[in-house]
């Protein structure tokens, strides 16, 4: 019955605990041949399933380039995000629908400088597309991050950035909202420091937003008051979904549904929806 | 039973004075007999105002909505409501000087079909036992007495009773109306509800509706005052009253002749210890 | 296209349900708690197949199901396999008599949402397994306004089957659809009967005509959908919404709500994913995980309901996610009725 709906399974390759309350689980199908024939484009994401527990809706954090396993990053957050923190091991398996969706517009992109503008866990979303970039990298032009954080310990992927910060045609900038003795960065908030440090070059540039959504809001803010246009702002949004698929009406902003026809939005498409996101 | 009259004179003196943000009562529907309860904000709307043997719904429901948090609230209480309100105050729900309430002497409400509903007939307390004004002609003591199809359903054995149950169930679709219509159910979050609950899960079987409805009245076991505002919700018409009335009258017998509500302050038989209680199931 | 008609009387019309009953696996209204539900029947004594409208669920739940078993489960140590889930038991061919015309139409509306990206391949085999089997009422109920919606009643092909009890006092039995033209060839003693289409046309016409002039409320949907599309900040929503207390009872007997939730039941090992009905206006419908909520409010929830069904849904799938049933208003505990509040509302349009 309902075939939709039913997942597949996959098993949990790795555990990565990336802050307190922040795990990546790397994972691959368990039937054999699936993980080749999986195929997923950065902003898409997925119906995870504890089984007992109940289904939540991800990102996908890692990119199609990186096929051999694909990421969650889940932060404990609810009940079913609670029971998966304490519930599920590496080896265990979890029940996987998707991939759904809509993607960063990539054609759009190409040629362009990137800007990525991430908070806490809405890197994950940008980390898709950051790794596809990269893999890609011929295709843009100039290349920031800029990632704020709560604290030095609430950010995720930290090898990972170091990493990034360590490729030259990348250019990284952190921030945390309250200083630390240790840390050497900035601090403030992403978007006074959007306005105060990275001085984006309006030219030519697109830019990847995500966060939580107070966040977002700031920060396009003050996009728009650096003089970028709306359809040169792209963020991902959150909204509860169940089914993923454009039926069971959980996502509806208006007449759009977020899970088919999101949940990437330019700035522009936010502006004609209703308030209600 | 017309009090439409007084009805309109008490809110209009309540909202002249300003003793009053909102009034809560009741409005015709225009086009039947049948009434859609109302919340009026000034003095312009009180000829919508009317109450009579079709003001069928637990008002008390409205203390628990959004329209009425944090205000300074008139409303209309007939017997079995003001019980219910007894308990809202009890249970620090609502604050006694918020409110003004115009008490009722109920002489009983009518169904659809025009007759007076059958809990009105076997009605122990037709007069508000809160209020702030009274209206109509107060009642003489009645005594307790078991509806005949609750009578009826306690004189099968256990397994024929689960068998009937079981056929209720079975139409619950699991819409929660029951709940929700219900002016004691006010948590934020019903257990039934919880996510993590894999016994109740939402899905509409007949064993989850088994747990759901049982955990439910034993919830409101000691509590319910019989207003049949599940009932009336129902879109299914289950016969829910029994469920309650069956505790209703366990609670009655074995717990020094308790009923719901009717003593501002009373905690409920359930919730208060008595040397008194029976204890005759303890090893 | 029009299809051919038959005219018998009472007692053909009973012969006609019996052999139906008797060819097929056949659901109709069954009394219960004075309520009628669709059920599977075995005999025509058990059911009524003219059940009064106030009082008749919808046929949606024979499409899709309170709850319907998306899959059954086995999670242990030694790793998780997707039992085979049962047998859709709804998938079968089978017969539904007693429908009323504005469910039938819902089916149709409900397609749209079914058939569109991803196809939901159940809800499309049951309907193309199962013969609809209508008879059109004689008279409208109080809360009934199908004939103010974007469909022509008169001329509805939702159902296979028409049945009308003519004013002359006859019966008419008419096919609508290939499907119910094929049906109606099973029945010899039906199909002996054919009425000529200049003879069929005005009796179906004549009581159309009397039963449209039943109706106590009417409006035009197309000014309220216009006036509608542009209320989305209007203040009276609040004061609109305050005397509905959230019940979701609306939602659940509504024929065209198709809002759904995913939940498990899980004992020991073996755990059941169900789908089952919710409402847009549960306060957590959209409540996330992080605490963020984008309706909060009552008003907020209770202006998405009357919106989708007259705006949203108009606007992508085209149609009104309304047939004019009256059950949300016939269920209501507190008697709200939702043509009167979008009429209201759509009267504070500019």
């Amino acid at each position: 019955m309902e075939q939709l709906l039913v997942p597949m399974i996959c098993k949990i390759d790795k555990i990565i605990q990336e802050t307190p309350d922040i795990r990546t689980y790397r994972l691959k199908f368990k039937e054999e041949g699936r993980m080749e024939k999986f195929s997923w484009m950065p902003g898409q994401f997925i119906e995870f399933s504890f089984l007992g527990s109940g289904e939540c809706t991800f990102c996908i954090a890692s990119s199609s380039t990186r096929k051999e396993s694909f990421d969650c990053s889940i932060k404990r957050a609810g009940i079913v995000t609670a029971d998966i923190h304490s519930g599920l091991d590496e080896g265990d398996e979890v029940g996987i629908r998707g991939p759904y969706g809509n993607w960063f517009p990539l054609n759009d992109l190409k040629g362009k400088n990137l800007l990525f503008v991430g908070g806490g866990i809405g890197l994950a979303p940008l980390r898709s597309l950051i790794q596809y970039c990269i893999d890609n990298r011929n295709d843009y032009k100039d290349f920031t991050i800029l990632y704020g954080a709560r604290s030095s310990a609430d950010m995720c992927y930290k090898d990972e950035i170091k990493e990034w910060q360590a490729n030259k045609g990348l250019r990284v900038v952190l921030t945390i909202d309250k200083a630390e003795e240790t840390w050497k960065s900035n601090v403030g908030v992403v978007p006074k420091i959007l306005e105060e440090v990275v001085k984006p070059v309006i030219e030519n540039t697109k830019v990847i937003t995500c966060g939580p959504p107070i966040m977002i809001k700031y920060t396009i803010q003050s996009l728009l008051k650096l003089g970028f246009a709306d359809k040169d702002i792209i963020t991902t949004l959150e909204m509860k979904m169940q089914c993923g698929i454009g039926k069971c009406g959980r996502c509806n902003i208006g007449s759009t549904y977020v899970c088919k026809d999101g949940p990437v939005f330019t700035n522009e498409q936010l502006k004609l929806l209703p308030d209600e996101f | 039973m017309d009090y439409t009259k007084q009805i309109r004179e008490i809110a209009t003196k309540l909202f002249t004075e300003e003793k009053i943000d909102v009034f809560v009562g009741y409005r015709t529907t225009g086009f039947d007999e049948n009434q859609v309860p109302v919340i009026i904000t000034g003095l312009e709307e009180i000829p919508k105002l009317i109450f009579n043997d079709k003001s069928v719904f637990n008002l008390t429901n409205y203390l628990k909505q959004e329209h009425t948090r944090n205000k300074r609230v008139g409303l209309i209480v007939k017997g079995c409501d003001s019980r219910s309100l007894n308990l809202l105050l009890t249970e620090n729900q609502v604050k006694r000087e918020k409110l003004f309430v115009i008490g009722i002497a109920c002489e009983g409400v009518c169904d659809d079909e025009g007759n007076k509903m059958q809990h009105c007939t076997e009605c122990m307390f037709p007069d508000a036992v809160v209020f702030d004004e009274m209206v109509g002609t107060t009642h003489d003591a009645r005594l307790y007495q078991v509806n005949a199809d609750v009578r009826e359903l306690a004189s099968k054995s256990l397994v024929e009773r689960r068998e009937y149950f079981e056929t209720v169930f079975e139409s619950c679709i699991r819409c929660n109306a029951c709940r929700h219509s219900c002016p004691l159910c006010y948590c934020a979050k019903c257990v039934i509800d919880q996510e993590t609950s894999t016994l109740y899960h939402g899905a509409n079987t007949t064993s989850s509706a088994f747990h759901a409805l049982m955990t439910w009245s034993l919830h409101l076991a000691g509590r319910c005052v019989d207003c049949r505002n599940c009932e009336s919700a129902c879109p299914m018409n289950l016969p829910l009253h029994l469920l309650h009335k069956q505790n209703e009258s366990v609670i009655y017998e074995n717990f020094q002749e308790h009923m719901a509500g009717v003593v501002e302050g009373d905690r409920g038989a359930f919730y208060k210890y008595s040397m008194k209680d029976p204890d005759d199931f303890i090893m | 296209m029009s299809f051919e008609t038959f005219v018998t009387d009472k007692t053909g019309l009973q012969k006609f349900y019996e052999a139906i009953i008797e060819k097929n696996e056949t659901y109709a209204p069954v009394e219960k708690f004075g309520n009628f539900d669709f059920k599977r029947i075995t005999r025509l004594s058990e059911c009524n197949p003219e059940s009064p409208i106030e009082k008749t669920r919808s046929i949606k739940p024979l499409f899709f199901p309170r709850s319907a078993k998306v899959m059954k489960y086995v999670a242990t140590s030694a790793g998780t396999e997707i039992a085979e889930t049962d047998k859709d038991p709804l998938a079968g061919k089978r017969v539904i008599i007693g429908a009323k015309h504005c469910d039938a139409r819902a089916l149709q509306v409900l397609d749209k949402v079914y058939s569109w990206d991803y196809i939901d391949t159940d809800f499309r085999n049951r309907r193309q397994n199962t013969v609809i089997v209508s008879t059109r009422c004689d008279k409208a109920a109080i809360h009934c306004f199908c004939t103010s919606l974007d469909y022509d009643v008169e001329t509805l092909d939702a159902m296979d089957v028409l049945i009308v009890n003519g004013i002359d006092g006859k019966i008419y039995i008419r096919a609508k659809t290939e499907k119910g033209n094929a049906f109606l060839k099973n029945f010899p003693t039906i199909h002996d009967s054919q009425l000529p289409e200049n003879e069929a046309a005005p009796a179906l016409k004549a009581q159309y005509e009397a039963f449209a002039a039943t109706f106590r409320l009417q409006m035009n949907y197309r000014e309220v959908n216009e006036k509608l599309s542009k209320v989305f900040d209007s203040p009276e929503f609040e004061s609109l919404s305050s005397n509905c207390i959230s019940c979701n009872t609306c939602a659940f007997v509504c024929p065209t709500c198709h809002c759904f939730k995913i939940s498990d039941e899980k004992v020991k090992d073996t755990g059941v994913r169900y789908k089952s009905y919710d409402s847009c206006n549960n306060g957590y419908f959209t409540l996330m995980a992080g605490g963020h909520n984008p309706r909060p409010a009552k008003y907020r929830r209770w202006r998405q309901r009357a919106l989708h069904k007259f705006v949203y849904y108009k606007e992508r799938f085209g149609e009104n996610l309304c047939v004019g049933c009256g059950k949300c208003t016939f269920a209501c505990p507190v008697n709200i009725s939702i043509f009167e509040v979008v009429n209201q509302v759509s009267d504070t349009a500019m």
